[in-house]
């Protein structure tokens, strides 16, 4: 009777599950997402569309065509209700630092929106390359071969990064790691004009796979 | 005749300045949009990356006595392959495969005009 019982309770809670995944509805995600205003200052369909430094200038958020290749779902769904500052400065500026004020979704339409996000994809993403470690190789090029921690936060010891760019800060639970190494070797793809370099063609293939594995470490 | 002459004149002059301005403000556009986060918007060294702690201290274009002893072909190369062409410091990153020639060019003359300087080597 008692196996019967945990039985019952256990497919229950797979149904509620399955049901769960059935009802994800990216349609009514969009819906949300316009609803709440989020396309005034995110674009979600790609390709990218910036061609000049003024066409950058003129976006007032990040693009977010390539969410669901970018981003980690639950991450993205918590933020969503309680949207931290990434970056440090506010966008697009050099000048003026980031007030902060993003909007809050409420709980189901942060789901909603999630689930939207979530299905914008990009093919030049390839999955299970990229797994996280503390990599020495990929350490040197971040902190002193390289100066990604000129302008992103990261967690170090006595320098801890600068401010310019999107902070790495929980890095590890924010972006999906083989979209790390996809945005190193393809960058002009996601973002064409932006104010990181290019480094692909500066370093191996093997190089910014161990950096995309560091910063897939940082908590 | 002489009126007309002047008149084509005066516009030729007009069209010139209108493209030196605007090369000008192109010119700026792209510092303020690459350069100043370390360098700052003033060209002083001062970005905003520059904290308390940030390793080195990016140069001051202003100063007159230090750009001098840079040849724009030195501005150039470091802004191409990055501070250790030139034995400087690897916080400034190689720019070759973002910047275009014309980009690089205009990014030039615009330190020339921060610093009010030419190279000596030049």
């Amino acid at each position: 009777m008692r196996f019967a019982v945990i039985v019952s309770f256990g497919l229950a809670a797979v149904t509620l599950s399955m049901n769960n995944t059935a009802s994800a509805d990216p349609a009514a995600g969009e819906d949300a997402f316009n609803a709440n205003k989020c396309s005034d200052c995110h674009y979600t369909r790609g390709p990218a569309r910036e061609k000049t430094i003024a066409d950058q200038l003129a976006k007032k958020g990040p693009e977010l065509w390539y969410a669901g290749s970018k981003f980690q779902q639950p991450w993205l769904e918590q933020w969503l209700q309680d949207p931290q500052p990434i970056r440090n400065m506010k966008y697009n500026s050099v000048t003026e630092e980031n007030p902060g004020g993003h909007p809050k979704l409420a709980a189901g339409d942060a789901a909603s929106v999630t689930e939207f996000l979530m299905s914008l994809t990009s093919s030049d993403v390839e999955a299970g390359i990229i797994k996280p470690k503390r990599h020495p190789m990929g350490r040197l090029i971040f902190v002193k071969k390289m100066p990604c921690s000129g302008c992103h936060q990261f967690p170090g010891r006595k320098f801890t990064g600068g401010n310019s760019g999107p902070s790495l800060l929980h890095a590890g639970t924010r972006l999906n790691p083989d979209w790390i190494y996809a945005y190193l070797k393809n960058i002009d793809t996601f973002k064409p004009v932006r104010a990181m370099p290019n480094f692909s063609g500066i370093l191996s293939d093997r190089e910014m796979q161990s950096v995309a594995a560091y910063v897939a470490t940082f908590e | 005749m002489a009126k007309s002459k002047f008149t084509t004149a005066v516009l030729l002059l007009v069209g010139m300045l209108g493209v030196v301005t605007a090369q000008a403000e192109e010119a700026e556009q792209i510092f303020n949009f690459y350069c100043a986060q370390c360098h700052g918007v003033e060209g002083k060294g001062n970005g905003p990356n520059v904290t308390e702690d940030f390793p080195v201290d990016p140069r001051d274009f202003t100063q007159a006595e230090e750009m001098e002893k840079l040849s724009d072909a030195d501005i150039k190369n470091v802004i191409l392959e990055g501070g250790p062409i030139v034995s400087k410091s690897e916080m400034m990153p190689p720019w070759g495969k973002t910047l275009s020639e014309e980009q690089v060019d205009a990014l030039t003359k615009y330190l020339r005009k921060l610093c009010n300087c030419v190279g000596n080597a030049d």
